[in-house]
């Protein structure tokens, strides 16, 4: 469990720089959305998702997520088979918002093969690199907010 | 036909203005869903589209337009209606109302970063613009623009292709109530009854609030001087390229002309419900309208003592928030404060909600 600049952000997960996160176990990777996400975002009102047993590939948007009136994407972080999702969410979005990274994971992809699921993590942020994501992230929002102000 | 000189973003953006007549609902929102693929896919600066739709009605992406609406009232008054690509609630568009569709990447300079940013940038542009025509308006957290407690205009968003972003806003020149409580399926009818019309309680147009016709041009006009202001841009009035003109055809043929987008299924289970609640500060009365787990809005009436203002800054801040007990308590009391409503505290007024959401049923 690491908490980076006041961000859950578990140290053996995967991030992509949409803020999806991938667990994986084996060829089965799970995926949600960052507590950075979460917080930012707000109340999480409508999970688009795909159907089970659809094709994805590293980067591809794969669902949408409604929060107030914005609808943003959840980037699928790595490529496979959809094998299972989340059906709670379909009548309580806030498990999004109360346990981004436990109730709140979204779906499940079966990676095709071991080596090509490896190789594609090698491109998502991971370890000692995601600390210096956040302060990426927080520095971009802090840099827009500063020179708004100034305008 | 435009040509794309700019393709940086440079400090020049491209302006489709439509003075000239009002468009159907699938030509308008097709040009807006154009935007930002445009800006993501073909090099062009961020484009601002200035226009006024046909009188007609427009759900959020994940609406149960079925529910949301009541679709022979619109039918049998030519009223056309349609579902855009964008987040939030119903609107009601025709020649009077500003719709305005924004194509910009997020990562564009002097953008506020985040859902809540761009909310705030571009309601700041928004704000400034009503500013320069006489109107005082404010950002009403989460979504809207209002004037002492009235709407005036309604921001939704979504993220597009690559990093891109559509934005759209609905600016209420004039605007006619009665229409808007034909065609809406909300439990204001109910209200309606009892000769208490909710909506003009908590909408407001420019041309009310200025005492004058103030016309779409010169509101456009306004709009246009403030992003340049706020962006330090300056606009060239263009037109959409071969390219981007058959991305509309696309987008007319293939979504917003098809019954498959328009009563598209994939949306959270609308109901709603009514729940009173006696108070020792008076009777509550809420009519709650529930999107799966969330409120999509929240009316709060009864015999209570507090200001108009009050009301709609509690209903507001309850809009597209989870329907959970502490959620609701923590949003009441983000915009609490003593007295807001007489002789009631932030418990009683979720308690009273909560009755609501219990009586659900679905439209």
């Amino acid at each position: 469990m690491a908490e980076i600049k006041g961000y859950n952000m578990p140290d053996e997960l995967y991030y992509h720089e949409e803020h999806s996160w991938a667990r994986v176990e084996g060829t089965k990777v799970t995926i949600g959305m960052t507590d950075m996400f979460q917080k930012e975002a707000g109340d999480i009102v409508f999970v688009d998702l795909p159907e089970e047993e659809d094709d994805v590939s590293q980067g591809e948007t794969c669902g949408k997520i409604q929060s107030r009136k914005w609808i943003g994407k959840l980037v699928a972080p790595v490529s496979g088979e959809i094998t299972e999702i989340n059906e709670e969410l379909e009548e309580d979005t806030s498990l999004i918002n109360s346990d981004p990274y436990g109730d709140g994971w979204i779906l499940v992809i079966k990676a095709e093969d071991e080596d090509d699921l490896q190789a594609e993590l090698k491109n998502l942020i991971h370890g000692d690199a995601v600390s210096a994501f956040v302060d990426r992230e927080i520095a971009r929002t802090e840099e827009e907010r500063a020179k708004a102000e100034q305008g | 036909m435009g040509s794309i000189s700019d393709r940086t973003g440079s400090g020049e953006w491209r302006l489709f203005k439509n003075l000239t007549h009002s468009v159907s609902t699938a030509e308008g929102l097709a040009w807006d869903d154009a935007l930002p693929q445009s800006v993501a896919r073909h090099g062009s600066p961020p484009i601002l589209h200035l226009y006024t739709f046909i009188p007609s009605v427009i759900v959020g992406k994940y609406q149960d337009i079925e529910a949301a609406l009541r679709l022979e009232r619109c039918r049998a008054r030519g009223i056309e209606y349609n579902r855009r690509s964008t987040g939030g609630g119903t609107v009601i568009m025709g020649p009077e109302i500003v719709a305005l569709g924004l194509g910009i990447n997020v990562d564009y300079p002097g953008l506020k970063k985040g859902v809540g940013g761009v909310f705030d940038s571009l309601s700041e542009v928004l704000i400034r613009a009503l500013d320069h025509v006489g109107v005082r308006a404010r950002f009403q957290p989460k979504n809207d623009l209002e004037v002492k407690g009235r709407k005036i205009a309604g921001l939704s968003a979504a993220s597009e292709a690559d990093t891109c972003l559509l934005f759209h806003t609905s600016l209420l020149v004039d605007f006619d109530i009665a229409l808007m409580t034909d065609i809406m399926n909300t439990p204001v009818i109910k209200l309606e009854d009892k000769g208490y019309n909710c909506f003009s309680q908590r909408m407001t147009t420019v041309r009310h609030e200025l005492g004058r016709n103030l016309s779409v041009a010169e509101m456009m006009e306004a709009i246009q001087t403030a992003f340049e202001e706020e962006f330090g841009i300056a606009f060239r009035e263009d037109s959409p390229d071969d390219w981007e003109q058959n991305t509309i055809h696309r987008f007319i043929e293939e979504r917003f002309t098809q019954d498959q987008w328009i009563f598209s299924h994939r949306h959270p289970r609308t109901r709603m419900g009514v729940g009173q609640l006696k108070t020792r500060g008076g009777l509550l009365e809420i009519y709650l309208s529930l999107s799966g787990g969330s409120i999509e809005h929240v009316l709060i009436t009864g015999d209570f003592f507090s200001t108009s203002e009050n009301i709609h800054r509690i209903e507001n801040a309850l809009k597209w928030t989870s329907a959970l007990r502490e959620s609701i308590e923590s949003n009441i009391a983000s915009v609490w404060h003593d007295n807001m409503i007489y002789g009631i505290d932030v418990s009683t007024l979720t308690d009273a909600i909560l009755l609501a959401k219990q009586n659900q049923v679905r439209l």
